[in-house]
This record gives structure tokens, sequence and C-alpha cells, in this order.
């Protein structure tokens, strides 16, 4: 991917490796990553636990764990035409590009607010911190998205985090996230911990939020159902690698991997992450020695002999649209097959 | 034999595990040393109980030594060359006991100590020496530099210098640790003082940590009225400073017992562990087996015995041990100002004694305080390196309570 | 219950409930501190009221062994004996003992603690009201300079956990808890005082130099500074272990939170995130110990003021023990607890001020 970033690109991604240095060996975590975020755009990230979905959006800001090492690749921003490379920003300048760029909500940050700091001192601390220092201002801002999130504004403002249930944290946090009008906002799992019906009110929050202050998304999820109501753009990630990455119509209706579709096929259960790719035989591969070819044959039932000595590239005939398989062809049988079952019956 | 072979390899288990934590094993080395020194070093050294005049506050390694006429420097080095000859002793000092094994091979000539400092028993015996009168002289190291290079008479001076030399700088055993201010060998008290003193602590921490073991068991599983009773009764020694409550009741009732001072102490350290256990036990109360045992309809006594018990060992055994340092605190802290019996010469009354007699401030003297501070802190030090290491292996999770 | 409120609401005109969510919040920060203070008071009220018994009812309590004292010494009548020893404990000694019992409680909350047995005429609250100062001064200073050194190693210690700074400060940390104050204290004096001749301990008697008059100036503020000097050191080294060890395990609990990682994300500058975020969390579990350790603290003055022979309330103490004067023991020791009380309320509440959560729960 080394053209040159169309204006609407906010994120570029390029061929970013990463490996957790741990006492049993490397796991490599992320392997050859590359995707492009446009502005206004909604990306989800789905994939099981442990494919290294969080990997990749800490490294977005650069708050992987000690251990991790990025071992190739870029992370390129671009705000007003400056194309700035995250992996090489000075600790000041990474500082300062936190928030106000790229702002984050952490997978399973229940705590995220500060328990002894009113939430009105958490804002202006995040203001502050970028050069912001008109409080008045900063209070009008944030009374703002905390309405647009569908809270009480000044009582929120002005409350301790215990004082708040999870539900409305979440969203303040969101409110929080926006703040600085950031271009890319990610979301790691935001709505695991919560119940269903605050997932929903979340999500529509988010939603309405994006429409107003149109800044790109990047969502992390493995309910597919909600990737599917938040994003413009899925991929895939598995053991590290993204197998595909399409439009949210064309990957749910017309998945090119078998992890996709088998994905798809699988029944969800509730905030049971483990449970929910049951219908795929066996388990994620083990990171510090994964399978030879394409990391996911010891899974697939399509698998040949050629998928254990050859890495597929991600290809495909429409040019958004790509998929790293050898045996797309087969997939597609067997979902013709299963299509026709279904008419049957 | 292979009862012995499981309990072998069980403690080679626990040791092994002990030395992962560097500290925790220093600490575990450093108990076994004091367990040494304090119980069964005391059956082969006795307890010197000899005052010796001249030795008073002798410096760490003085010892006695033989003093001769300078033409004899190298005819009479031992005890044994001096066979059939005169040697000098001065009364009430080391010399009379160090010649006592030799009196049948040689000659005693005794000089009389005087109860001046610089009395006249040890300068007579330097003039009978240095003119020939006896043939040598035992004299005590400190005291040589004391009445020979520190000689203010010229005349005296002039006659020690000329005549006098020490052939044997290494004749008797050397005082390890010095001596204290009556002449006694402070090692052989070191060796005594910690028997007493660690019994009393253990004693004293063990009764904490029973009455805070059961009064917590059971605040925490009866519960209502008797767990308010005993939580309230538990703040409200707790808020109480203990330390000035027992200088307070020891000037009240004169502790003449040091085990009753031990179950005293024992009887007023429970609360704050008390605290730690219901809240254990209150958390172990929600486990899995627990319930299952409820649900079973085994009785309290039961489910306490077998089943949370078991599972507090390491805890109550690391805050046993804190316990201990505990007791041992107060106990000396009592005994150093002068408040708890100081018949039996534990290193809390040697302690007691170095500072009220000065030796504080006596830089010759400072080993017989310093050894007994040294001696404690150090025990502390390896108690607390201990307990915290056993709070790493058993269970990172479980803190201690203070 | 505030947390339940319903959320999604109308965004204006809610100045009403604003105003009754403040009422409440406040109420129960008012139950807070009004809990902490009724414990405070039972306390107090028991050590009391334990004293009395101490003192008069217990089998060889101290009025019946001065009557006894007073008998043999100077063969006069036991009513002449007791009605003598009746006025320096001040109480009637034609009363009842339960209406002594309220006689005493009144006396003490008027501070009214009897008079001295060996020094006849001397007020015991006036000789603890000279003592007394500097035992908090000197305490005082010690603990808060503990305290806050602590904090700020122990924060070290977990920023650089693992590094050889970090096991060394372990070792010593757990040396200085290790060992009894007051060996720590005489080791002071061996080492510093006697073997390097830094400080002429035998000059720092008391707790100021008599020749500077007592007042705002130089030579009185630094004799004063040069006698508490010791007994200041060995309070700090003997404690300090204790807060840095207990810091650096909540700052290691702390930095793994969710909210300094999100602070991090937030791009908050290190200073801000150090002090407002970890700092501030994780001193908060060491205020609860604080409760602990100033009674502690206050009790080991006792030996550790006799060892440097400074003249604080616990000298004071010492000294009427072993001369037997029992009114000033009484009456010391009930303003020792209130001491002790008093500071523990100070923590509580400031611990109340410092965490929102316990305002509103009313629990650590
Ligand atoms: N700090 C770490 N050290 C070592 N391995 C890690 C670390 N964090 C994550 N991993 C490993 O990296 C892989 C990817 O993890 P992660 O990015 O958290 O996946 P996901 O978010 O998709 O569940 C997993 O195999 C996980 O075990
Ligand atoms: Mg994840």
């Amino acid at each position: 991917m080394s053209q040159p970033m169309n204006d609407d690109v906010v994120l570029r991604v390029d061929d970013l490796s990463i490996v957790y240095q741990t006492k049993r060996g490397n796991v490599q975590a992320t392997t050859n990553i590359s995707f492009d975020l446009k502005r206004g755009q909604a990306m989800a990230l789905i994939g099981e636990s442990g494919s290294g979905k969080t990997t990749v959006s800490l490294s977005l800001i650069r708050k992987l764990p000690k251990n991790a090492l990025i071992t190739q690749g870029q992370v390129l921003y671009q705000r007003d035409g400056n194309v700035r490379d995250v992996l090489k920003l000075s600790k000041r300048e990474l500082r300062e590009f936190r928030w106000k760029d790229c702002a984050m909500v952490f997978q399973g940050s229940q705590n995220a607010f500060n328990p002894v700091l009113k939430i009105r001192t958490q804002f202006e601390d995040t203001a502050r911190a970028h050069g912001w220092t008109d409080k008045n201002a900063v209070r009008e801002r944030a009374l703002e998205l905390l309405r647009l999130v569908r809270l009480d504004p000044e009582r929120v403002y002005e409350a301790y985090p215990h004082e708040l249930s999870g539900g409305m944290k979440q969203r303040t946090l969101l409110a929080l996230g926006v703040l600085l009008n950031p271009q890319v906002v990610i979301l790691d799992e935001p709505t695991t911990a919560l119940d269903i019906l605050t997932q929903r009110a979340i999500i529509d929050v988010l939603n309405e939020m994006q429409q107003r202050l149109n800044f790109s998304i990047i969502f992390i999820s493995h309910d597919l159902s909600l990737a599917a109501e938040m994003a413009d753009v899925v991929a895939t990630v598995y053991a590290g690698e993204i197998v595909e990455i399409g439009p949210v119509n064309d990957m749910f209706y017309d998945p090119q991997h078998p992890y996709t579709h088998g994905l798809l096929t699988s029944v969800p259960k509730l905030d049971h992450e483990q449970d929910f790719v049951s219908s795929i035989a066996g388990a994620p591969p083990n990171l510090i020695s994964p399978p030879s070819g394409c990391k996911f044959h010891p899974r697939c039932p399509y698998a040949t002999d050629k998928c254990s000595e050859d890495d597929p590239t991600l290809t495909g005939e429409k040019p958004d649209h790509l998929a790293a398989c050898w045996n797309k062809d087969a997939l597609l049988e067997a979902r013709e097959e299963i299509a026709r079952k279904e008419l049957a019956q | 034999m292979s009862v012995i072979n499981s309990i072998f390899s069980s403690i080679w288990n626990f040791i092994k595990r002990i030395s992962k934590n560097k500290a925790g094993f220093v600490g575990f080395i450093g108990l076994i040393i004091y367990f040494i020194v304090t119980f069964i070093m005391p059956s082969f050294v006795d307890f010197d109980d000899e005052p010796k005049l001249d030795e008073i506050t002798g410096p760490i390694g003085s010892r006695i030594v033989l003093a001769v006429h300078v033409d004899d420097v190298d005819t009479y080095k031992t005890m044994e060359d001096l066979e059939g000859k005169t040697v000098g002793v001065v009364s009430q000092t080391g010399g009379p006991i160090f010649i006592e094994p030799y009196e049948d091979t040689v000659n005693v000539e005794t000089f009389r100590w005087n109860s001046r400092r610089d009395g006249p028993g040890i300068q007579a015996g330097l003039i009978a020496l240095a003119n020939r009168e006896i043939d040598a002289m035992l004299i005590f190291s400190k005291s040589v530099t004391e009445y020979i290079d520190n000689q203010e008479d010229p005349e005296l001076r002039q006659l020690f210098e000329d005549n006098i030399a020490i052939s044997n700088p290494t004749l008797g055993p050397p005082h390890l640790l010095g001596t204290d201010t009556q002449g006694r060998d402070i090692a052989t008290h070191i060796v005594h003082g910690g028997r007493l003193l660690i019994l009393t602590a253990v004693l004293g921490g063990v009764i904490s940590t029973m009455i805070a073991l059961v009064f917590g068991s059971l605040s925490a599983l009866f519960g209502g009225v008797l767990d308010n009773v005993l939580t309230a009764l538990t703040n409200l020694i707790l808020a109480i400073p203990r330390f000035p409550l027992l200088v307070v009741l020891a000037g009240l009732i004169s502790f003449d017992n040091t085990l009753f001072l031990g179950v005293l102490i024992g009887l007023l350290g429970w609360p704050a562990l008390m605290r730690a256990i219901r809240a254990q036990v209150l958390s172990l109360r929600e486990r899995d087996f627990v319930e299952a045992a409820q649900s079973l309809g085994l009785s309290t006594t039961h489910i306490m015995l077998r089943e949370i018990l078991p599972n507090m060992i390491s805890f109550v055994a690391i805050n046993l041990i804190f316990s201990i340092t505990f007791a041992m605190y107060e106990q000396i802290g009592l005994v150093v100002l002068g408040l708890a019996p100081i018949s039996d010469y534990t290193w809390g009354v040697m302690l007691y004694f170095g500072r009220t007699r000065g030796t504080l401030f006596n830089a010759d003297g400072a080993s017989m305080a310093l050894a007994p501070v040294l001696a404690i802190a150090l025990f502390q030090v390896c108690l607390v390196l201990f307990a915290r290491a056993l709070e790493e292996v058993f269970d990172p999770r479980l803190r201690s309570a203070v | 219950m505030v947390s339940q409120t319903p959320d999604v609401v109308a965004a204006t005109g809610q100045a009403n409930m604003l105003d009754r969510l403040y009422d409440s919040v406040l109420n129960i920060y008012r139950n807070h501190t009004f809990r902490v203070i009724i414990q405070a008071i039972i306390t107090v009220w028991a050590v009391v009221t334990f004293t009395f018994f101490l003192v008069r009812l217990m089998p060889g309590n101290p009025i019946d062994v001065l009557i006894e004292q007073i008998l043999v010494q100077e063969g006069i009548s036991y009513q002449e004996a007791y009605d003598r020893v009746a006025a320096s404990f001040d109480f009637d000694p034609d009363a009842t003992a339960l209406d002594q019992y309220f006689d005493w409680f009144g006396d003490v909350l008027r501070l009214d603690l009897g008079t001295s047995i060996t020094s006849p005429g001397t007020r015991v609250v006036d000789e603890i009201a000279r003592y007394l100062p500097w035992t908090l001064f000197a305490v005082g200073s010690g603990l808060l300079i503990s305290f806050v050194l602590g904090i700020v190693l122990g924060m070290t210690m977990a920023y650089y956990r693992n590094s050889p700074l970090d096991h060394i400060l372990s070792l010593f940390a757990s040396f200085m808890t290790g060992v009894p104050n007051y060996i720590w204290g005489l080791l002071i004096i061996i080492i510093l005082g006697i073997q390097l001749n830094w400080f002429n301990v035998g000059a720092l008697r008391g707790t100021y130099d008599v020749n500077t008059t007592p007042g705002f100036n130089l030579p009185f503020i630094v004799s004063v500074l040069e006698h508490a000097l010791l007994p200041i050191i060995t309070y700090v080294v003997s404690t300090l272990g204790g807060w840095m060890l207990n810091m650096k395990s909540s700052t290691m609990s702390v930095l793994n939170d969710d909210y300094v990682n999100v602070a991090e994300a937030r791009g908050l500058k290190d200073s801000r995130i150090i002090t407002a975020y970890v700092g501030r969390n994780a001193s908060l579990p060491l205020f609860t110990q604080l409760t602990i350790s100033i009674g502690f603290v206050l009790g080991s003055g006792v030996v550790i003021e006799e060892i440097f022979v400074y003249w604080g309330l616990g000298h004071y103490l010492f000294a009427s023990i072993t001369t037997r004067d029992y009114t000033s023991m009484q009456g010391v020791f009930v303003i020792l607890v209130i001491t002790v009380v008093f500071a523990n309320l100070i923590a509580d509440l400031t611990y109340g001020f410092l965490d929102p959560r316990v305002r509103v729960s009313g629990q650590k």
C-alpha cells in the first residue's frame, strides 16, 4: 500500500507487525496488517478473543504494554493535509497527539474515571493538557456533549464517578472522548460489560454523535450484530492477520473467507466471547509458533495441501473487498449448498 | 522410614520455596542461627557471672596477656614455659581465675586489688615484675595500656617501659564482644540472654493470635449481636495506645514475673489481628466449598475446623510472627524503661543496664549496649523478612494485618 | 441510590433536582463526620471510665496504696489520710462511688485532673500543658516527614519496580520497620552521638537550651530544633519503612487501574497523572493506617523521650510512674488517649475529605 494518501484518508496502517516478548518466546500478535480509514467512516474489527484486535488498536495510539515490540510498519495520521507517523512521534508530540487526534475507549475499562475527582475536573484536566485553559468554554462544550449522549449535563458534570451507573459512565466517557474533536475514536469492545439495553443505548448515541461530529471510528467487537449496525467497513482478524476486509454488506452477505463465514454461521451467545465461534472446530493457534502457510488451515474445512505451504495474500474481484484464501471457490460452493438446503426446507 | 522421608522432603520443599525469595532466605537462615545461639549454645557456654575489676567495659576482643621482663620475652611465652616460676596475679580480676588450672605447676603471687581504680595492685605487680621479683604477670590487655602507656608518674613510666614487655598478647581467650561494667564477658550474656525473651515473646504472640483467631472467627461465623459486641470491643482497645497502657499498668501492679508480663502483653495484643481474621473468615465463608459444607448441614465447629481453618493456616502463621515481633517490642520496651523484671539477664536487661550505667556514652563500653541492640534488631529483622517471604510464598493475595 | 435515578432526563430546568442532590450528598457527608465523631466520643468515655475503675476500684488500687502509705508514715487516723488522698485526687470523700464517678467525669470534661501528689499544689493539667506541646511537635513532625517521604519513596519504588533501586529501598524498608523504634534511638545515640560524635547527646537533654529565651527568636528556635532532631529522626526512621512498603504495593495496584491508563491515553502530563491520579488514589489506604500509626508512635514516645531525655508527655508519664505520682499518671494517660482519639478523628475526617466515596457509603 504505498499509494499516496487521498485527502479523505485519516488513518493508514501500513504493513504493521507486533510481537510480545515473553519468557516462553515471541508472541506474533499482529502480522503485516494494512488498512485505510476514511473520514467519517466506521470500521469494525471482528475476530475471536486473542486474535490481536486489542493489540492493533493499542498500537494506533502507541499504548502497547512494555513487552510489545513493533517490528515493522507505519501508522499514519492525516490532518489538514499533514501526514504524521505516530510511531515516530517524540514523547511530547505523542502526548499532544493522544486524545486530540485519536481518542480511545479501552476494552473492559469499567473505571475509566479517577474516583476521587469530579467529572468536571477530569474534563478540565483533559482540556488543559492540550492547551485549552478557558474553563467556561470547556464547560460549555462538555455540557453540550453530555446532552448529546443523553445525560443530565449539569448533574453529571458536577458528579463524582461513583455517583454514576455503568452505562452513564460509558456515555460520559464517549462525551469526554470527543471533547477535543478528534478525527478518530477507537472503541475496544465498548459495550461488553453492559446489559443489553444499555448496549443499545450506547450504540444509538454513538451513531448519532458520529453523524453530528463526523469523526471516524474503529470499532472492535466480537458481537457481529453490533458491528453490522455500527460499521461501514468490516475487517476480520485471525491470528494477528486481517484475513478479509470489505464493505459491511459484502462481508455479511458474501463472505469470501471461511473464517468470516464461520463467524457468521455460529450462534452468538450473549456475553461469552469464548463461545461464540463454537461452530468453528478447533482452537485459535498458538501465536508463539503459528502454523505454516495459511494460519487458519488447521481449522479450515476446505484446506488443501497448498494451504499448509503458502500463505495467501489479500485478493479480490472487487477492489474494496479482499480476502486471503486459496479456496474461495470451495467456500462459494459450500455456501450455495447451504442456501439450497435452506430453500428446500 | 517413609514418614521420615516425607517429613524431610516437605522440609526440603519448603526451603526450596523460601530460598527463591532472597531476603526471606536470609531471614530464615538468620532465625536458624538465632535458634542455635540462644537455645543450643547455652548448654556449652557458661554464663559469665564473675565480676572482674580490671576488665570493666573492656573493648571487643580484649583478653588476658602475659607480661614479662624484657629479657625474658623469648623465654616465657606460654604457661608451660613458666613451670616452677613465679607468676603474679591481681585479686578480684580475671588473673586468679585464669591461673587456677596451673596452680600446681607455677608459684602464684597474688597482689591485692585496691578499691581505687588505678589501685596499687596492678602497679605493685608491675613494679615487682620490672624488678624481677616475679617472672611474669597475668594482666588484662586493656589494663596494659592503662597502666603502662598512660602512666603519669614519669619515673614509673620509665621503669615500666624499660623493663616490661608483653611476650604473649593472646594468652587468654578473647572476650569476643568485650566486657560489661563488671568485667563480665558480654558474648556469654548474649548467648544466654535470648531464650527467655524469645519464649516470652512467643507466648505473648501465641496468646494474641489465639484470642484473635477465636474472636475473629466467632464474630464472622455467628454475626449478629456477638459480632457487634466483639467488633466494638476491638475498636475500643485499638483506640487505646497500648504501650502507655502497659506502662501505666506497670506503675500500678509491678510486674515481677516475666511470664506474667508475656501473658498480659498477649491479652492486650489481639485486636488488629482479630479484625483481619474476621475479614478472612468472612471472605472464606463465601467460597464454594464452605457453602457446600453448610448445605450438607455440617456443624459450625466442623466447618470452622475442617474447612476454614486449614485455608487460613498460612495467614495465621504469618500474623503469628508479626504478633511475636510486637510482643517482643513491648516487652523489651518495658525492660528498657526498667518497668519489667530485670532479675533474668536478658538482652533487654543488658540494654537497661547499658543505659542506666552509662556505657552508652563510653566509646570503649559501647558493646554492652550495642551487642543486645544488634541482637534484638537483627532478630526482629529476620522475623519480618521471613514473614514477608512466607506471605509471598504462600499466597500473595493474603496481606498481613499490620 | 444516587445511581438509580433515571439518567435519561430532559436536559434543562433541573436546578431543583440538583439542589436536592447536593443536599443529600451533603447530608451523607455530615453523617460520615457525625459517625466518626460519635465513635470518638464513645472511645473517650470508655477510657475515662476504665481509668476510674483502674484507679479507684481495682484491688490494690493507688488510692488504697496511698492511704496505707500515709497511715504508716504519719500515723494519723484513717479518715484523715483518706481525706488527704481525696483532696489530691479531687473527689468528694463522702460521696458514693457512683457520684464520684460522675464527678470525675465532669472534671475530665472540664480538664480538671487534680493536683500532683509528689509536688502538692501543682495542677496536673498545667503540667500536661507544659509537656504535651513538645510531644505533639516531635511526634507530629516525625510522622509528617515520614508519611510524605514514604509516599514519595514508595511511589518511586513502584515506578521503578524490580530495578536495583527498588531492591535496595525494599531492603532498607524491611530494616526500618523490623527494628523497634527505641532500638533505633539507641543506635542513633551510640553511632551518631558517641562513635561519630556528630551530636553532643549529653547536652541535648530537655526540649530547648535554657540559656535561650523562649519566644520567636532564632537562638530559641534553633535550640528547639536541635533538641527535637534526634527523636524526630527516630520517629521518621522507624515508621518510614512501613509507609514505603505500603505505598509501593498500593501504587502498584493503582498503576494497574483503568483510569491511569485512560489518563495516559487522554494525553495528560506525567506530572498531573503522578500526583492527582496515581498519588492521590494510592495514598488513600495509607490514611487508614495513619490512624493506627498515630496511636502507636505517640505511645512509643514514652520510651523514645526517655532515651533522649526529651521532656515531653511521655517523659512526664514515666517520671510520674517512677515517683508513684498517681494523679499525674492518671491525668497523662487520659490526655494521651484523648490526644490519640482526636488525632484519629482528624485523620478520619481528612480521609473523608480526600475520598468522595466515603462521604456517601460511610465506609472505608
Ligand atoms: N502483554 C502481553 N504479553 C504477551 N502476550 C500478550 C500480551 N497481550 C496480549 N498478548 C497475546 O497477544 C495475542 C493477541 O491479544 P489481543 O490483542 O488482546 O487479542 P484480542 O483483543 O483480539 O482478544 C493473544 O495471543 C494474547 O495472548
Ligand atoms: Mg481484546
